[in-house]
């Protein structure tokens, strides 16, 4: 059973201080969506007001299409996974996850039988009657969402609950999330700040920025087509390039910069962009190819600053021009023999793997 | 100054300051046993627990009560422990809301709301006594029947009444400061759960706070036992055990109150040895837990090696048992030289009846001789403070 | 209004009202009520019941006056004896709370900074089963030594030092040391708490740029320790300054401390609403003294009583 979630020009206003302002989103039954945003975008806020800790001051929340204004936490068919897991320390694992049974009088019989249901789904053989604290962070993970799954929601509301573990078991536990949302078929909502999380989970993204949506998409499209500056620099690492249209069609465009014109894809179909406008041309470190390996729309005149091994790819840091930095990225597998802080070269990238856009507020990296 | 000179001598001040915070109570503890009618420990009479028990009959044939003969000890030490059983059963569901609310409150109202809450134990605690009687004894005045006019008057009632005004106090202290620890988001948990807001008071928030609640119901009932500004007054013309100490001690101070001083030492420092001795229990026991976990997580081979901390039992006992063998060396010694038991009092008595009898005959000689002094010279004490300083005054 | 019905949602009607109820009982009834009646009281004449609401109950400030001025009797202009109780009883208090500071600091420290963390255990136990003990019983355990005929005179006597007792308890050393006595653990655990949560680094890396033991002190850990000393320092002026179990106990005979003034005005006299203005003339000294210490020191109230 699963629910789709509808927000509707919803708004939550502390004071003067716009938390989320006008937003619309419809979450589809069984899908797997993300909220992505740098921390106060007004992501977690957002999940409040599903699950019903946070009133809206404008709007609607509609699950299964029903208002849920009138109706709280406690009664919603949303659970929600906290940021800290939120397990409750004094109670053993098996009555941590059978808790919302517990409190809707369900007999103990029963209560056990699901618990045990759940403890073997999430892989916690034998761990039922140990106290939460006694487990290790992957397992506290996984008490969680069986605690969350207990009484099977419609809808489960994930608020960063990876982010306080490791890198390795939080590589894991993604994967994990993503079986185990295939596994129950709910609708899973998840929060998070981290772009490669969202974007090795979802099915869909959303992506905030000061209370605001920026772009509703597909991973991929979100990834490769960006709306705007500020997601084209927040998912994933960008180059920005600013200078002027010079020529312009439906689907393609030249911009021209202090380093010179580029050939680059552009969504014109609604006629916004025309000859003389200040954009940004974004290229993505790994669309940066050295030039002597292939033919390239665009070729640009670098100068190797710095080099960083990564171990799959080797990263490079290099001036553009007198003022600007460009980084790109070469899989280790590529001879870079020849290459060496200060070499000036040539790399090129194709027009369709770059993005022009209209010029605006950029991610700010932390 | 060097560094080591610094040490030596804040050394010194340690064991001089220990020394001065507990030589009076050894000595009063001494004192119990001695069966001199006042608390000393030379002269020495005779060893003896009669202060513990019947007391004595002096020689005019007054009965001087020991500690559990005394009728007014005993009443008063029924009333507080009624009053502290009260005083418990108010203070902790007050200091419980009181500081739940104060979570919850708006920051603005929050600093004054605190204000508030503290105020009781900032006021001296006579005035707390005294506006509580005042108070009722004008509500009672309103109506001349009923039950206003019966508990208005009654100083067990009012007791509690004003004792819950400032313990209140302590209660919510402890309780913000559990609270502080708090976890919000398991409130939120289980209200996302599905728990109705009852459901987590009862089965989040009371359970969180079990320790709380039982420290401050132990603080609650050891500051109501032992309060005496306050319920001196608000006690009317009941007794706690504190008030009647007090008008004991300020009418000649006796043996029999030694005894009972003696008796809460001894029962404070077990009650502390066991609370220590379980402390570190649970402490070991927890640090096992730990150590388990950590190694059944990590490969890391120096953790592998569970390291179990040991209760160290031997310093503590020896302790005891050198304690033990200095006491009964002491009282064989006291044995052998007769200074034990019913012959010893009594001899003791005799030698004081004579000392006495000689003594009046000599007084009595003298007070002849000075009859017409005293008869022209100036009888009056300090007349011009009135009454004020008799210390009669002080009996209940 | 906006207070209930907040708080009736976030805890649900059951516990909403059971905290209501609770805060209202303890706030309105047990602390702002009895207070204001009491200052009510003070200013007026002291009547039998019978007699309250009549004719005669009218306000006053005849025991303010009497404070000041005595009764109409007396040969002073003013009423020197209330008045010097009172003064007496905030200087020697002031000395006591300084006494108890400077003697608590080196243990506090000590036992903060310098134990081992077993011996510090042990010395922390060690300092709470005395104020386990009642405030009474510990002034009697002095009174025993301090006696006219108690342990300490017999003693001086016995060995010859002395042929007539010390009194003790007649030039009030028994009281004064009484109330230093009493509240030591007071300003032991503030002072504690506040050294305690000090970064030893800071020590060290005082010591390293060369500061000396002292200036260590004067510079790092006293400002560090500074709410503590505040909150210690308050709590045993209050407690000093509002005993009366010590002086019932220790005071001598010509001794008065201001809270058994008010005491005999309320018990011996009956004449309660005397006491009440006595006890009033107590409550402003220590509110004064609790604004004075928040001002001086710029702590907030909240970190005078944790």
């Amino acid at each position: 059973m699963s629910a789709s979630v509808e927000l509707k020009n919803a708004s939550v206003t502390f004071g003067n201080f716009y938390a989320a302002k006008n937003i619309n989103v419809k979450i589809n039954g069984g899908e797997f969506f993300s909220f992505l945003g740098p921390s106060g975008c007004g992501k977690t806020t957002l999940l409040r007001a599903i699950s019903g800790f946070q009133d809206l001051s404008e709007g609607e929340v509609l699950i299964d299409g029903v208002d849920m204004s009138r109706i709280g936490p406690n009664k919603r068919p949303t659970s929600l996974i906290f940021q800290n897991l939120a397990l409750f320390p004094l109670m053993s694992v098996a009555d941590n996850i059978s808790f919302s049974l517990e409190v809707r009088g369900v007999d103990k019989k029963k209560r056990r039988s699901r618990a045990n249901e759940l403890i073997e789904l999430m892989a916690l053989d034998g761990q039922g009657e140990k106290m939460v604290h006694q487990l290790s962070g992957g397992q506290k993970q996984r008490v969680a969402i069986a605690r969350a799954l207990a009484i099977e929601p419609k809808v489960l509301l994930l608020d960063e609950p990876l982010s306080a573990l490791d890198l390795k078991l939080r590589q894991r536990m993604r994967t994990e999330l993503r079986a185990i949302q295939k596994r129950v078929n709910i609708t899973f909502i998840y929060i998070t700040h981290d772009q490669s999380e969202a974007l090795t989970m979802s099915d869909r993204i959303a992506v905030m920025n000061e209370g605001e949506i920026e772009q509703i998409g597909l991973c991929a499209d979100v990834y490769n087509k960006p709306l705007t500056p500020f997601v084209a620099t927040f998912v994933g690492e960008n180059n920005s390039i600013d200078g002027k249209l010079t020529e312009v069609s439906s689907n393609e465009a030249t911009i021209s910069t202090e380093n010179g014109s580029f050939k680059s894809c552009l969504n014109n179909s609604d006629g916004k962009y025309s000859i003389g406008d200040e954009v940004f041309l974004f290229i993505r470190p790994e669309a940066l190819e050295l030039a002597k390996n292939g033919n390239f729309d665009n070729v640009i005149d670098i100068n190797i600053d710095t080099f960083e091994f990564e171990g799959n790819i080797k990263n490079y840091f290099a001036k553009l021009g007198s003022n600007k930095k460009i980084k790109f990225s070469i899989p280790n597998s590529v001879d870079t023999s020849d290459i060496h802080s200060g070499s000036n070269i040539q790399i090129g990238f194709n027009k369709l793997n770059s993005v022009i856009l209209k010029k605006g507020q950029l991610a700010v990296d932390t | 100054m060097s560094n080591r000179l610094i040490n030596y001598s804040l050394i010194f001040y340690i064991i001089t300051f220990f020394v001065f915070l507990f030589g009076p109570l050894i000595i009063m503890s001494i004192t119990a046993f001695n069966s001199a009618d006042f608390p000393r420990i030379s002269p020495w009479d005779c060893l003896s627990f009669r202060w513990f028990n019947e007391g004595m009959v002096d020689y005019v044939g007054q009965h001087q009560a020991g500690l559990l003969t005394d009728q007014k000890l005993k009443e008063g030490f029924y009333n507080s422990i009624f009053i502290g059983f009260f005083v418990v059963l108010l203070t902790v569901p007050i200091g419980l809301a009181a500081a739940l609310v104060l979570t919850q409150i708006n920051p603005k109202l929050r600093e004054l709301f605190y204000s508030l809450s503290i105020m009781p134990v900032l006021f001296p605690g006579v005035i707390i006594g005294i506006s509580t009687v005042v108070l009722w004894n004008r509500l009672s005045g309103l109506s001349d029947e009923g039950i206003l006019s019966e508990v208005g008057r009654n100083g067990i009632f009012l007791t509690i009444l004003a004792q819950t005004c400032f313990i209140s106090t302590y209660c919510f202290l402890i309780f913000v400061a559990r609270l502080q620890r708090f976890d919000r988001s398991q409130e939120e948990a289980a209200l996302d759960l599905g728990a109705t807001q009852t459901q987590v008071f009862f089965k989040i928030l009371l359970p969180y706070l079990a320790p709380a609640i039982g420290s401050s119901a132990v603080i609650a009932f050891l500051a109501s036992f032992e309060n005496y500004n306050t319920t001196v007054f608000s006690i009317l013309s009941d007794r706690t055990l504190t008030t009647v100490i007090a008008s004991k001690v300020r009418l000649g101070i006796t043996p029999a109150i030694s005894a009972l001083a003696f008796a809460i030492i001894v029962i404070t420092v077990l009650a502390v040895i066991i609370y220590e001795f379980y402390k570190r229990r649970v402490d070991r026991l927890k640090k096992i837990e730990e150590q388990t976990l950590l190694a059944s997580q990590s490969s890391d081979s120096r953790v592998q090696k569970i390291e179990i901390p040991k209760i160290n039992f031997i310093k503590p006992l020896s302790f005891f048992i050198i304690i033990a063998i200095i006491l009964s060396i002491l009282f064989t010694q006291v044995l052998k030289n007769n200074l034990y038991g019913d012959a010893c009092i009594a001899n003791v008595e005799e030698e004081k009846k004579r000392k006495i009898e000689e003594q009046r005959k000599l007084e009595e000689e003298k007070f002849k001789l000075s009859e017409e002094d005293l008869q022209s010279g100036n009888k009056g004490g300090n007349s011009a403070f009135g009454d004020i300083f008799n210390s009669d005054l002080f009996e209940y | 209004m906006n207070l209930f019905s907040s708080l009736i949602k976030k805890n649900g009607p059951i516990i909403g009202t059971y905290l209501l109820i609770a805060i209202i009982f303890w706030f309105i009834f047990l602390i702002i009520i009895p207070q204001l009646y009491m200052v009510d009281l003070s200013f007026r004449p002291n009547l039998s019941p019978l007699e309250r609401g009549g004719d005669k109950d009218f306000y006053t400030l005849e025991h303010y006056k009497h404070f000041l001025f005595g009764s109409a009797g007396s040969n002073n202009y003013f009423n020197v004896v209330d008045i010097s109780v009172f003064f007496k009883t905030i200087f020697i208090s002031i000395i006591v709370t300084i006494l108890n500071l400077l003697f608590c600091y080196p243990i506090a420290f000590y036992i903060a900074k310098v134990a081992q963390p077993n011996s510090a255990r042990f010395l922390i136990i060690a300092l709470i089963i005395p104020f386990w003990i009642n405030e009474l019983l510990r002034s009697f355990a002095l009174r025993v030594l301090l006696a006219n005929e108690g342990v300490i005179n017999t003693f001086l006597t016995q060995i010859g030092l002395i042929d007539t007792g010390l009194l003790f308890i007649t030039n009030n050393v028994g009281l004064y040391s009484g109330l230093t006595y009493a509240y030591l653990l007071l300003m032991m655990f503030p002072l504690y708490n506040a050294i305690e949560s000090l970064d030893k680094n800071q020590l060290e890396a005082a010591k390293d740029l060369g500061s000396s033991t002292f200036w260590t002190h004067i510079r790092v850990v006293i400002p560090h320790a500074k709410p503590g000393i505040v909150s210690g320092c308050t709590m045993v002026f209050m407690l000093t300054v509002g005993a009366l179990a010590t002086p019932v106990v220790l005071g001598g005979p010509n001794t008065l401390w201001f809270p058994e003034l008010i005491y005999q005005w309320f018990k011996m006299s009956n004449n309660w609403s005397r006491g009440a203005a006595y006890s009033f003339l107590l409550l402003i000294i220590s509110v004064i003294f609790v604004l004075t210490m928040m001002r001086l020191f710029k702590v907030r109230i909240g970190e005078i009583i944790k």
